[in-house]
């Protein structure tokens, strides 16, 4: 269980201070063999290994421990299958950037950090991976060394280390109220003792919320992403957006669902504020994408967006919406991944960045143009792509979960959210494929990529397919989590 | 051990130190080895003192009357003892290297080892009286060093260094008044040695002294708003700011308001008062303000001094917190950010040594020239930063989980300022950080050509350093043990 | 043993004659008289003391014929006489160290008049001390006086004649004070003797007749000799008269004549006016405030000063400020605490004096601080004695500063009201002080190229064992001090 996450890391890390590879081959061998080694290890940690293991202890309360429950697994085997993927796409990708070996060594060291951040069995192991989350890979949003990339990196490191501290501040209060920091189902807070203290308590948690909330890019700390995604590398940013807001995610559920215990959440101001920030966040975020004319950030507002459908699931707290946002959660991975990899081809063959530039694109790389249209209808949510379930289980939660104003105007939000999603991705596939009359497509002409590039991408639209017309087994699962926790 | 060896520590460097410009030495080297094998001997003796620790104490004067010089060890002093004597012949290494560039050797290495003795001095001594002697002579010896160059900004530094510290050991005095006056003796005894009797009848009288006596000693701490000498004295050379400044002279300054709080006052009888809430404001502030200066810094050490005013509040934030577990979090926090900081600012030495640069905009691209020293400098940002798995990590855990389990209001939002100090920490550390490795794309390597890394008398230090802060930060149970049993008196 | 109790009295005489003999005598020769004189009446004074002590007791000597309530007579206590011993030391400690200066400040034709005022304040000053009869305590304050002038005005430059003038007219002033308050105390009493007055003090007392008459002498006993002693804000004549004099003339009038004032109204205080009476009157708060002041205020001139010697002059008015404070606070502990002081400082201004002019002569006789720079490696034995000196005066441990520091807060804490302003103001002079001078320290340890020659220590032994003395004078001082502090309260003991 261990080996997964450290193999990673110290391979990264021995490229790094490794000479310069002789042959450009050398490099994509040995990354690509450290990739296929770790998921071959992370495969069998998911489905091998039940009991906990202890690495250390940091001080006598606060163990490293790793240990996979059904969350763990599924976030981990949504990474594992987005990261070696896209880790091939970059393969082709990464000719046209500088220091290639620097990018692929945090390459592999954010993977183990990653699967660490899943793997996690209690809040301080997941909180040292967090922090250690932002630090590996603030170089992927440095890469390019422009100025608006160092400025974007700082802003992220910025806003990230704020969500960080506001979330220790509740570490610190939970590890004084709580019987135990081990994720439990159902809560550790001892409510006796937390009595008095439960108005500030539930100010702690607001905080807490926000904090890890920074990372999925919940309004109002939300602005960092947009900046950061697209200036990384193609592959880097499609792995920021899919990804690694998803460390977020995994925080809050486990605060909100395995520590602090939705009993104690459900209907207080922080439930309500916390839906009405997620609300927020997902109109805001598909009306800024709606007005980006830059593909890339088009598609990080779009994330914006997103990622806050999925903090409404769990914001309801109800288990069919919490099942519906477990699931959104690998959905919206696939497909994120596959629109910044589709941007990412067409920059690396063409330069083309704004969204006019792209016209008539479709003459000349139908395949990813296809694949770009496949991965958006499921992220508008017309069946039988995978959006679809995941946002009809959130909307079915938030309509049964009896909470007054919120069960209606949230299904409400999320359509309209889905009209402007539709508004703003479908125009580059109707203007690719239909670029009028007369127009020259030539420039466009053999512009389709290598099958490295085209087999992530087309792995990508299927799996956003598979999911669609088959999540029960997920959705399924979710709920008898969800019966768990609630 | 016989308790004699508790003067003979603080004796050997001090006599050590006068012999350097006595003697006509050959070579330099000859000086070197002498000086770091007196350093050496010294760290041996007390670190033997500390596993064979004489149970009697040390009288060496009388006074007057009660009042003795004398030399015990206890645990609080063990603590700051083990911690010099790690630190100091790995300073004297690295400034037999960085020394090489500057003047007037003899001088600067005879006040450089009698401050060790004298440190030793503060933390050895085993009532208030012979704590205030040396912490007197201590603001004396570290003066020349502070000098050193000799220039004007530099004589106008060690001027207001001076004045603050007499003026603040003048309000300390206060307070070692009314311990004599009022205590059932001057020594240090845990839970204080105040008359319970007397101090009932002047209670705010006595908080009031309290604060004074804070104050006086949380000047050598840089606390607010008293801080702005330790800025200033950056101008000394390197080794000095970098174990005087962060650990030695300020940490004395620390190491004093930990023995009055507990050791003389008694927290039992200040907790809960107007003083600690008043004191506890202050801090606060001074967390919050020393880390907003240092990103608004853009000389080196003189940020890296910011940040150190803002780590001293957190140890003094610890202290106030006045429960046992809030002196686990300060000392804690006062053995690690010894560490972590002299290795900052070991790095900006090496840095200034290696290419005499001192602001931070001149830094970009470093670190491909220097890649050893900004490795090492990144952890020890990083430890800084508090990032888990690094020693930083630890102490702050400790410090706010005391403060959370004090059930203090005011400590909720020391709990606050802490992490929003650890924000403004990030962004001023990961500053150089990022500018170092990541130039501007069209940076141009050549006007960096000569810089390089230090040699191995620069590097052995810095690499000592970095491991230990790795290896703190992962395993610190028997540290943190240590401090338990010395909060609660029973080592 | 009985002979010893001649010994006060003899040494009083052995001064004022030496004085008479010295006229007739060439300046060589009334140098070696006086150095033969101080050394006895100091070894005098030693037997005296170890008599006293031994013994606990006080003795009376009566001059003349006439017993009591006539006559004049004489009391010593192990008190006066360590007094006196202790003057003698500092008398012959700054004579040696001021004595290569001497020869240069004045015209040799004068150098036995020189000696025969110092001669004379000796006697005097011995007369002070020794006294237990009113009158004769006026006579010598006179002497005292005009003896001091002398030695002000014996450089004949223009600014030490001004000095001397001023001095002069201040200490008249000052004199004529104390003569009323005299003339009314007998008045009211009938009596000159100090011990009969106190009877007659403690009837009228406790009649509570002539309450406001003796609150009246009181003051002016206090302002008379508060003047002369340079209390704050009497201490205008002070600046002037110790920075243009030669430097041994100094060094005694700061650290000998202002003290022998002082030790006159400790003196008064117990055996004239009795202490439970001066502390009822509220003349001690007035003392109290006046001297809190002369703290502050004498500190912060002397940061204002580019001169040294005016430096020093001024941070004696902060440390006469000292002393009336321990008076003020009114405590037998604050008095042992400003007795303390009288020795403490002594021994340290002189000290700063003598080592002063260490540093002016090898920076060409300039007092300014900016060709002073360096002048600690000029002259090394006057660079550390002006630096141990001066750690002293901030009150850094080890020194007799320290030592005061330490009982003056003592002192204070015992007294409710006045506890947090003594404090404070302590804790203020102390930065004041350190302002001053650890400013003047790294000036002096400031290497610059130089024009001036330096001096080794060889070539000027006397003076380099001198200064070596004086240290040594300051860290007994402050590293042993619990033994003098028992004498200093015996003594006080006994007095009352």
């Amino acid at each position: 269980m261990l080996l997964p996450v450290t193999f990673p890391i110290l391979a990264g890390m021995v490229l790094l201070l490794k000479k310069e590879f002789q042959k450009r081959s050398a490099l994509l061998f040995y990354v690509g063999g450290v990739l296929v080694f770790t998921a071959a290890a992370a495969l069998y940690a998911i489905f091998g290994i039940r009991e906990g293991v202890t690495l250390f202890h940091l001080t006598k309360t606060l163990p490293v421990y790793f240990k996979l429950d059904a969350v763990g697994r599924y976030f981990s085997l949504t990474l594992v299958v987005v990261w070696v993927l896209a880790g091939f796409f970059s393969f082709e990708y990464m000719k046209h950037e500088k220091n290639e070996k620097r990018f692929f060594g945090f390459y592999l060291i954010v993977f183990g950090v990653l699967l660490g951040l899943d793997f996690a069995g209690n809040l301080i192991t997941m909180y040292l991976f967090y922090e250690l989350m932002t630090l590996t890979s603030m170089p992927f949003v440095l890469h390019t060394q422009t100025k608006e990339s160092i400025m974007a990196g700082l802003r992220y490191l910025f806003f990230s280390f704020a969500g960080a501290y506001m979330a220790l501040f509740g570490i610190y209060f939970i590890s004084r109220y709580g019987t135990t920091l081990n994720f439990t189902q159902g809560g550790v807070i001892e409510l006796s003792v937390l009595q008095e203290h439960s108005g500030l308590f539930l100010v702690v948690t607001f905080f807490m919320l926000l904090g890890f909330g920074v990372k999925a890019g919940m309004f109002p700390l939300h602005a960092w992403l947009p900046t950061a995604h697209p200036v990384a590398p193609g592959p880097a940013s499609a792995v920021l957006s899919g990804i690694i807001v998803k460390g977020g995610v995994l925080a809050v559920i486990r605060v909100v669902y395995q520590l602090i215990g939705v009993s104690f959440l459900r209907g207080t101001w922080v439930q309500t504020a916390w839906i009405a920030l997620t609300l927020v966040t997902v109109f805001m975020g598909s009306m800024l994408a709606f007005g980006e004319p830059v593909l890339k950030k088009r598609l990080a507002y779009s994330t914006v967006s997103q990622l806050s459908y999925i903090l409404f699931g769990l914001a309801v707290m109800q288990p069919e919406a919490f099942s519906g946002a477990l699931l959104h959660v690998s959905a919206h991975a696939f497909i994120k991944v596959a629109l910044f990899l589709c941007a990412s081809a067409i920059i690396y063959r063409t330069g083309a960045t704004r969204v006019e530039e792209l016209r008539g694109i479709g003459k000349g790389m139908p395949v990813t143009l296809w694949c770009y249209t496949i991965v958006s209808l499921g992220l508008i949510g017309i069946p039988p792509a995978s959006g679809f379930a995941s946002k009809w289980h959130l909307a079915m939660g938030a309509l049964d979960s009896g909470i007054a104003v919120f069960s209606w105007l949230g299904p409400v939000v999320l359509l309209i959210s889905a009209l402007l999603t539709a508004g703003y991705l479908l125009p580059v596939t109707m203007q690719g494929f239909f670029p009028g009359e007369g127009f020259d497509a030539s420039r466009f002409e053999n512009k389709e990529p290598s099958y490295q590039m085209l087999v992530p991408l087309l792995v990508f639209a299927a799996l956003t397919i598979l999911i669609g017309l088959a999540p029960n087994p997920i959705t399924d699962a979710f709920l008898a989590f969800a019966a768990q926790v609630m | 051990m016989n308790a004699i060896c508790l003067f003979l520590v603080v004796l050997i460097p001090c006599a050590g130190g006068i012999l350097v410009p006595l003697v006509p030495w050959k070579k330099r080297s000859h000086m070197m080895v002498y000086l770091e094998g007196v350093v050496i001997l010294n760290s041996i003796l007390v670190w033997t003192l500390l596993f064979h620790r004489p149970d009697e104490i040390f009288s060496l004067v009388d006074f007057t009357g009660n009042l003795t010089i004398a030399f015990q060890l206890d645990g609080l002093g063990t603590v700051f003892a083990g911690l010099v004597s790690f630190l100091w012949p790995l300073a004297t290494l690295y400034a037999f290297e960085y020394m090489t560039k500057e003047r007037h050797e003899k001088m600067f290495f005879m006040f450089y080892t009698i401050t060790y003795g004298v440190t030793l001095g503060i933390s050895l001594a085993e009532n208030f009286l012979t704590m205030y002697c040396f912490y007197e002579l201590l603001t004396l010896v570290t003066l020349p060093l502070v000098m050193h160059t000799m220039t004007r900004e530099a004589i106008l530094a060690s001027r207001k260094y001076l004045y603050y510290s007499i003026g603040g050991a003048a309000f300390a005095f206060i307070g070692m008044i009314f311990v004599i006056t009022y205590g059932d003796s001057i020594s240090f005894v845990l839970g204080g040695v105040m008359n319970a009797a007397k101090l009932a009848d002047g209670k705010n009288l006595f908080l009031l002294i309290y604060v004074f006596s804070f104050f006086g000693f949380g000047v050598k701490a840089a606390v607010c708003p008293f801080n702005s000498w330790l800025p200033q004295a950056g101008v000394a050379p390197t080794p000095v700011t970098a174990l005087l400044h962060a650990v030695a002279v300020v940490k004395s300054g620390a190491f004093a308001i930990m023995r009055l709080t507990f050791y003389c006052f008694g927290a039992e009888f200040l907790r809960g008062t107007w003083a600690q809430y008043l004191l506890m404001a202050v801090v606060m502030f001074t967390i919050v303000y020393g880390c907003s200066m240092a990103v608004k810094e853009t000389h080196l050490k003189r940020r890296l001094a910011y940040s150190t005013i803002s780590n001293l509040s957190y140890i003094l934030f610890g202290v106030l917190i006045m429960t046992p577990l809030g002196l686990v979090g300060a000392l804690s926090h006062m053995v690690f950010h010894a560490f972590m900081k002299i290795c900052s600012f070991f790095c900006a030495g090496a840095i200034m040594h290696q290419s005499e640069r001192h602001y931070i905009h001149q830094l970009d691209g470093f670190a491909r020239k220097m890649p050893k020293v900004f490795a090492i400098f990144t952890v020890s940002a990083f430890a800084l930063i508090g990032v888990p798995g690094l020693c930083g990590f630890i102490s702050k855990w400790n410090l706010a989980t005391a403060a959370v389990g004090s059930g203090n209001i005011l400590s909720y939002f020391g709990v606050a300022a802490l992490l929003l100090s650890a924000l403004l920490t990030a962004i001023y550390m990961l500053g150089i950080v990022v500018r170092a490795y990541f130039p501007a794309a069209d940076f141009d390597y050549e006007t960096i050509a000569d810089v390089k890394d230090p040699n191995w008398k620069m590097l052995l230090p810095l690499f000592v350093f970095a491991v230990a802060i790795v290896g703190f930060g992962l395993c610190s149970e028997p540290f943190t043990n240590l401090f338990l049993a010395v909060a609660h008196g029973s080592f | 043993m009985e002979i010893i109790r001649n010994f006060p009295c003899l040494s009083i005489l052995l001064a004022m004659f030496s004085a008479i003999i010295s006229s007739a005598l060439k300046g060589r020769w009334a140098r070696r008289l006086n150095t033969f004189v101080v050394t006895a009446v100091g070894i005098l004074s030693a037997c005296t003391l170890y008599f006293t002590h031994v013994t606990g007791k006080s003795y009376v000597y009566v001059m003349g014929h006439f017993p009591a309530p006539f006559g004049n007579e004489i009391r010593f206590g192990s008190l006066e006489a360590g007094m006196a011993l202790f003057f003698c030391v500092i008398m012959l400690l700054s004579l040696n160290g001021g004595r290569h200066k001497l020869r240069i400040d004045i015209d040799p034709a004068k150098e036995n008049l020189y000696y025969i005022m110092v001669d004379l304040l000796l006697s005097s000053l011995l007369a002070l001390v020794y006294t237990n009869d009113l009158f004769t305590a006026y006579v010598f304050v006179e002497i005292n006086t005009i003896a001091a002038c002398g030695l002000i005005m014996i450089m004949e430059s223009g600014r030490a004649i001004e000095a001397a003038t001023r001095y002069m007219i201040m200490s008249l002033l000052g004199s004529g004070l104390f003569l009323i308050g005299l003339c009314m105390l007998y008045d009211m009493t009938g009596h000159l003797l100090m011990s009969n007055i106190q009877q007659s003090v403690r009837e009228i007392a406790s009649s509570g007749t002539y309450m406001i008459p003796l609150l009246v002498t009181i003051a002016l006993i206090v302002v008379g000799l508060a003047i002369k002693s340079a209390l704050f804000p009497f201490h205008a004549w002070l600046p002037d008269a110790y920075g243009y004099s030669t430097v041994s003339s100094a060094a005694m009038l700061s650290s000998l004549v202002s003290k022998g004032y002082i030790f006159l109204l400790i003196k008064i205080i117990y055996r004239v006016i009795g202490f439970d009476i001066f502390v009822g009157s509220r003349i001690i708060n007035v003392l109290f405030v006046f001297g809190l002041a002369g703290m502050i205020m004498g500190s912060t001139s002397a940061i204002r000063e580019n001169d040294i010697r005016r430096m020093i002059s001024y941070s004696s008015v902060a440390q006469i400020g000292y002393i009336y404070m321990g008076f003020g606070l009114g405590t037998p502990v604050g008095m042992a605490a400003s007795v303390f002081h009288i020795l403490s400082h002594a021994a340290t201004k002189s000290l700063l004096f003598v080592s002063g002019v260490g540093l002016t002569d090898v920076s060409g006789d300039h007092k300014e601080f900016i060709e002073l720079t360096g002048a600690g490696y000029r002259n090394i034995c006057a660079g550390l004695a002006f630096t141990a000196g001066s750690l002293s005066m901030v009150g850094i441990p080890l020194f007799s500063g320290f030592i005061s520091k330490l009982l003056f807060s003592q002192a204070a804490v015992q007294s409710n009201l006045k506890m947090l302003p003594t404090l404070i103001v302590l804790a203020i002079s102390t930065v004041l002080n350190a302002i001053y001078f650890m400013k003047t320290v790294i000036r002096i340890y400031t290497p610059v190229e130089s024009k001036y020659e330096s001096v080794s220590v060889k070539k000027n032994s006397l003076y380099a064992f001198t200064l070596f003395c004086f240290i040594a004078l300051n860290v007994v001082l402050g590293m042993c001090s619990q033994p003098i502090t028992d004498w200093i309260t015996q003594g006080l003991s006994v007095f009352a």
